[in-house]
């Protein structure tokens, strides 16, 4: 009998370690898997909120008026994207999710006044009709993009990179590349997708200025043009984005999700969203266009109060992707079976690579996908998306404030060192700022 | 007796007029009927006849910049000099040539189309091509065809190195002499049917395709799935 107590662990060599070196062994390969970094970084969690006591006066909590309404894109589109909410869906493709999940989001979006996004795989007819407001997004891969999906979008997205895999390109295994995906892609059936991971007809902030004109050209300076980013060398790429025109920076910390990449990607390149938010608050105050080029920040929010700290330090809206899988059921304990096909169970999948996902989200499986019925995946998505602004405007009238917009830093304190240092704002109970 | 046709046409000066309303006129003349318009005074200006749906031919008299005739449908194009880089960008269908150079990423993620330069293309011609044709009388750079996915690009002249890397599905055609080709692309007997496609294509540019040696290059498909035992290819990839 082995006494547990007295077994040793190595730090160097964990279990999860041991694990991953025999995997690769057998494989020959490295490890692919959905979702973002799962290392413990500094998060929105690690603030909390002042609320008003003498100093300051809330609002009444459920009577008083508390405004959520956000425009993006006011530089140069001559039609900005007008939102009832500062959260939008961000770009998932069809492909990687589900044609349901598409569906749920983009209707659900409608329901609360609010964008959902495209994703590496073009325009599902069914997704444009079920969204009110739909951001076209323009990768490198441009697989499906063409000028009369573009004339019929509300904004453009120019991806440059996305938080969980910064400087990588997409991936979408052969088992969800369908008939219908790869026709979409004009891709073989079947096949490894792997996703360029820069731009073909572009290279440079200089070439990306021309780009967007090229953009704005061919839908005739109406819509907004938006330019997203994986966050690593956060001040100097925002400045480059507005310098080349963009109306709206989107910048995806990293823990933002995927549906597939190399799991060294997801845990070891990029910076947290937290410290990539004030950076760009920044480098726009820097560049005196703060305001003027509306800043949406993504990459593991969750929460209400996740909104409301991100609002707080800066940002114009946030962008909300795995949650609303999360929403819909991702993760859910039900067909608990298939789960354990995969290997795993419930709270800790992150299976979506392999396209059998249990509820029906990530998947081409046709009997799969009837696990997701829209009419189900639409109200979560939406009763969710309602929560999280109910808690954002209790917390916003908690300060005081009667626009969610009018949170500030200064309503802030850090609970940790590094929450302080990166943040920049004061330890709780001092006026310590770390750094 | 038939009349003969006569088109309707307009000729617009550039020069001192910026490309918004350079693009803005031509859409106002073709929806007024007019079916062709000549742009004079280019001066090398970006994203000419950008985003193009409607029917109306273009003549470019003089070079242009970045992307002409990018993101259309239906185009009808044809360039009196030079262009410089993603010619004919994510074209869906129609026709654009130029009787000059092109330069970098000539013809990037077409989907339909043909796209002629009658000149030299520079690096990554056809890169990312999704269907249609792109034709260069002369040689191009390298790392054309990156990635490309359908369609078929014709080069009379010599490509640079890493031709056709990575590849899904398609045919490359070329006449001279080719530096190297990119990971998973392979040389391939040239049909019947390929010299029937070379002789109608390059008979329409008044090119004789008999004075070119033709090569085929399309996908070894070797590289469509992960497998271990393919790392030394992709180590070694360009």
């Amino acid at each position: 009998m082995v006494d547990k107590q007295t077994l040793e662990t190595s730090s160097t060599y964990t279990p999860q370690t041991i694990k991953a070196i025999q995997q690769r062994a057998e494989l020959g390969r490295y490890l692919i898997r959905g979702y973002g970094a799962f290392r413990n970084v500094p998060r929105f969690d690690d603030l909390v909120f002042l609320t008003a006591s003498l100093t300051r006066f809330p609002l009444e909590g459920y009577r008083e008026k508390c405004l959520t309404k956000t425009v993006l894109g006011t530089r140069y589109a001559k039609r900005p994207v007008e939102l009832e909410i500062p959260i939008t869906i961000a770009g998932m493709s069809f492909g990687a999710l589900s044609h349901n999940a598409k569906v749920s989001l983009g209707r659900a979006a409608t329901l609360v006044g609010t964008s959902t996004t495209t994703g590496d795989g073009g325009m599902l007819p069914a997704e444009r009709e079920a969204s009110a407001k739909l951001v076209y997004q323009c990768l490198p891969s441009r697989y499906g993009f063409n000028v009369r999906d573009l004339k019929q979008a509300d904004a453009i997205e120019i991806v440059v990179g996305q938080g969980a895999k910064p400087g990588g390109g997409g991936l979408l295994l052969g088992q969800k590349v369908s008939k219908v995906v790869a026709g979409m892609r004009t891709l073989p059936e079947g096949i490894d997708q792997r996703s360029p991971c820069r731009h073909p007809d572009w290279v440079g902030a200089d070439d990306l200025k021309i780009k967007i004109e090229e953009l704005r050209e061919a839908t005739d300076w109406q819509i907004p043009i938006y330019v997203k980013m994986g966050a690593t060398r956060v001040k100097d790429d925002v400045k480059l984005a507005v310098k080349a025109g963009a109306d709206v920076v989107v910048l995806d910390g990293m823990e933002g999700g995927t549906a597939a990449t190399q799991s060294i990607f997801q845990e070891n390149t990029g910076i947290p969203t937290l410290p990539a938010l004030v950076q760009a608050v920044e480098a726009l105050k820097e560049l005196n266009v703060y305001g003027k080029v509306q800043l949406v920040i993504s990459g593991g929010i969750r929460t209400g109060p996740d909104v409301a700290k991100a609002l707080a330090l800066g940002a114009d809206a946030v962008s909300l992707g795995t949650a609303t899988l999360i929403a819909m059921g991702c993760n859910k304990p039900v067909y608990l079976e298939d789960y354990h096909k995969l290997g795993t169970e419930p709270y800790h999948c992150h299976h979506c690579h392999t396209g059998m996902c249990p509820v029906g989200i990530t998947t081409q499986d046709e009997e799969l996908m009837q696990r997701l019925p829209v009419e189900q995946g639409t109200t979560l998505v939406a009763n969710y998306l309602q929560s999280i602004m109910m808690e954002v405007q209790s917390l916003a009238r908690a300060c005081g404030k009667s626009d969610v917009h009018n949170l500030e830093r200064e309503d802030l304190v850090a609970m940790t060192l590094e929450a302080s240092a990166m943040a920049k704002l004061p330890l709780a109970g001092t006026d310590f700022v770390m750094g | 007796m038939q009349q003969p046709t006569v088109l309707k046409e307009t000729v617009i000066d550039c020069e001192g007029l910026s490309t918004q309303e350079i693009n803005q006129r031509v859409k106002a003349l073709a929806a007024e009927g007019i079916e062709r318009v000549k742009l004079l005074n280019p001066a090398g200006k970006h994203n000419l006849a950008v985003g193009i749906v409607e029917p109306i031919e273009i003549e470019i008299i003089g070079s242009a910049g970045y992307y002409c005739g990018g993101l259309s449908s239906g185009l009808n194009l044809e360039v009196l000099g030079n262009c410089s880089w993603s010619l004919g960008e994510n074209l869906m269908d129609g026709q654009i040539i130029v009787r000059g150079n092109a330069s970098a990423n000539a013809g990037a993620t077409a989907s339909g189309g043909r796209i002629s330069i009658l000149g030299n293309a520079g690096a990554r011609a056809g890169i990312s091509l999704k269907g249609g044709t792109l034709i260069v009388a002369g040689n191009v750079g390298y790392g054309s065809a990156f990635m490309m996915q359908q369609g078929r690009i014709v080069i009379c002249g010599d490509a640079g190195d890493n031709l056709a890397d990575s590849i899904y599905e398609g045919a490359i055609y070329v006449g001279g002499n080719i530096a190297s080709l990119g990971a998973d692309a392979k040389l391939e007997p040239m049909t019947a049917q390929d010299w029937q496609f070379l002789e109608t294509e390059l008979n329409s540019l008044e090119i004789n395709f008999a004075e070119y040696d033709f090569k085929k290059i399309v996908s070894a498909k070797e590289l469509h799935h992960f497998k271990a035992q393919d790392w030394f290819k992709f180590k070694d990839a360009y």
